[in-house]
């Protein structure tokens, strides 16, 4: 299945960027001054006596609160309108930004360790397929999520498999594939903090996002 | 700041003890470890600093008894006679500390070694550390973990962000503040750079940063996940999850993130890549036949063979530096557990049962498996010995914290 994430696209022209940042760059020494003199001869010296010396640069500790040069968001204004309003949205610790509704966009939910569709999934989404054919101009981001119980590695994946099984689908009823981005948070956006069947069945899901 | 401080230390080589020769055999079964006593800690020069020999003392006793080669008792219990005896003095001059550590064989009645260091009062701790891991290559010949650091990922502020503290607890510093997702640490084989995944751009995208100067570069932003990179033992490649072929597959890239070498080809899940310490071979983790497994394949992606038969559900894994085991998290009713097998397939062990643990890593001298547990509520880092045993809580905040992983000494 070819999958196209125009939410991502901006990132490429972006590169990956080396933010020396404005502060000035401390020097560190790069590698640990290891012994550096443990050869000074040994002579004979009573018996508490260090002999021979030996150098060790104590490695700079992290800095304090560490400069927090590239961790602001540059100010990086969306490249293509394409671009979903996700590097915009992300800065924000919690709920979503202005500018972004769920609207009539109906979330699914999954087994665990499973990216089927249910027959009640697929009923939901059919019916946000209808919402998007009435919206000719609207694209979307499917946001794949995972309960708390997986691996967390294992669920980043699991969560845009979950993203992209639901994107297929809505190709397969007719939706142009350049309309719908993907993104997996795995199970880093649970709606429910619970840890009981109740919650996590709320937190296998995906979100549907309108990017614009 | 960087703190401009010069540790002097002391090393006196004896003639006796040769390289490959050592004082304790770790290997063979213990009966009887061998005492070590603390002694008092006193003062070098000017005043005497309760606070400071009290310290130092906690310290060594919590670094020598995790090691857990030796019955470490302060001089107080000393049973006289005491094969070892670990002798400790300071100055304090203002903010500036001097620290002499010795450690003696008292059956031959020679001195070990000894060590001067000395810099900031800050630096009590890592000199401590230090003398610790000093202790562990005299009477072993590998030296200890302690002056290694563990980064981690916290919630403490409301999101996931990086930190990286002390190997017990001490000092957290953030790395990250961006207020997004930050997850999946892994350092360098300096242990002075990190990599990581960060939502900050609103895809996960691989970051690599300096930690000490916070210089960054985001060297992986292919569209779809970018996670999971962790260096190849000699730091030269990356190894990391990308899902920009259609799922997620695992890639070799450079440390500027130029794409090396595709790894799998599967429409499965393939993730959490982790490198054999000679850098040969992955293990990582499929369900290509059905279940989350651990496999393992060289480092060109060939020679593919299943690791694990046991469990339905094993992940996680992570290689230790001797190359005999493989550290992996196995989901049982109710949570995880941490085992451990051969990179063989034998000698499959569950290492935890407490409360669910997650994410082992290894120390860099394998002698210990740092791990994340909600046995006492909140996910918090423990760390345990290689067979299991000694589990104790290292970070000190409210969490959650996950994710740790711990460098080679700084």
């Amino acid at each position: 299945m070819r999958n196209r994430i125009t939410g991502t696209i901006v990132f490429v022209f972006v590169g990956a960027l080396l933010c020396g940042g404005c502060a000035k760059k401390e020097v560190v020494k790069p590698e640990e001054t290891a012994p550096a003199a443990q050869a000074a001869p040994v002579t004979p010296a009573p018996a508490e006596q260090p002999k021979a010396a030996e150098q060790v640069k104590p490695a700079p500790r992290p800095p304090e609160p560490a400069p927090q040069v590239a961790e602001t968001p540059a100010a990086e204004a969306p490249v293509s309108s394409e671009a979903p309003k996700a590097g915009a949205r992300e800065q924000a610790p919690a709920g979503e930004a202005a500018g972004e509704m769920r609207m009539d966009l109906k979330t699914v939910y999954f087994a665990f360790d499973s990216s089927e569709l249910s027959a009640e999934t697929r009923d939901a989404l059919s019916k946000n397929a209808e919402v998007l054919k009435m919206s000719p101009g609207m694209k979307i981001r499917i946001e794949g999520n995972c309960d708390e119980r997986g691996s967390d590695e294992y669920n980043m994946a699991l969560g845009e498999r979950r993203a992209k099984s639901a994107k297929d689908y809505l190709v397969n009823l007719g939706i142009a594939p350049d309309r719908i981005s993907v993104i997996s948070y795995g199970e880093e956006k649970p709606v429910d903090q619970g840890h009981d069947e109740a919650a996590w069945s709320k937190n296998r899901r995906d979100d549907f996002v309108i990017a614009k | 700041m960087i703190k401009k401080l010069l540790l002097i230390s002391i090393l006196l080589l004896l003639p006796g003890l040769c390289s490959g020769q050592t004082y304790l055999d770790i290997a063979a079964p213990v009966s009887g470890k061998p005492q070590l006593v603390l002694a008092p800690s006193t003062t070098l020069s000017g005043p005497a600093s309760p606070e400071v020999a009290k310290e130092l003392s906690e310290l060594f006793s919590l670094d020598l008894g995790l090691a857990g080669l030796f019955d470490v008792t302060t001089a107080g219990q000393a049973a006289p006679g005491a094969p070892l005896l670990l002798k400790s003095a300071y100055a304090v001059n203002g903010n500036s500390l001097v620290i002499e550590c010795r450690l003696f064989d008292q059956v031959l009645n020679r001195e070990l070694t000894a060590k001067r260091y000395s810099g900031s009062i800050k630096e009590l701790r890592r000199m401590g550390h230090a003398f610790s891991d000093e202790v562990l290559r005299v009477l072993t010949g590998q030296k200890g973990p302690f002056t290694g650091k563990i980064a981690y990922a916290t919630k403490v502020s409301g999101n996931k962000e990086i930190f990286v503290m002390d190997y017990d607890g001490f000092h957290p510093q953030r790395l990250t503040n961006n207020g997004s997702i930050n997850i999946n640490p892994d350092f360098s084989p300096s242990g002075r750079e990190i990599v990581y995944t960060s939502y900050k751009k609103g895809n996960p995208d691989l970051y690599r940063r300096e930690i000490y100067t916070g210089a960054e570069a985001r060297i992986s932003a292919r569209p779809g996940i970018n996670a999971q990179g962790t260096f190849s033992p000699d730091g030269s490649k990356i190894a990391e999850v990308m899902s920009k072929d259609g799922n997620a597959e695992i890639y070799l890239i450079s440390r500027d993130g130029r794409e090396l070498a595709r790894l799998t080809r599967t429409p499965a899940i393939d993730v959490s890549p982790a490198w054999s310490p000679d850098g040969k071979r992955l293990v990582f983790v499929s369900d290509r036949l059905g279940k989350p497994q651990l496999f393992i394949m060289d480092s060109d992606g060939g020679n593919v063979r299943r690791l694990t038969t046991e469990g339905s559900y094993n992940v996680t894994p992570r290689w230790s530096p001797k190359g005999d085991r493989i550290a992996y998290a196995r989901q049982v009713p109710g949570g995880f557990q941490i085992f451990a097998i051969n990179p063989d397939g034998t000698q499959d062990t569950q290492l935890t049962t407490s409360g669910s643990n997650e994410h082992p890593r290894w120390s860099p001298d394998g002698r210990f498996i740092v791990f994340s547990s909600t046995r006492n509520g909140a996910e918090a880092i423990y760390l345990m010995r290689a067979d299991g045993s000694a589990q104790t809580r290292i970070s000190r905040g409210r969490g959650p914290d996950s994710h740790p992983t711990w460098s080679n000494g700084w």
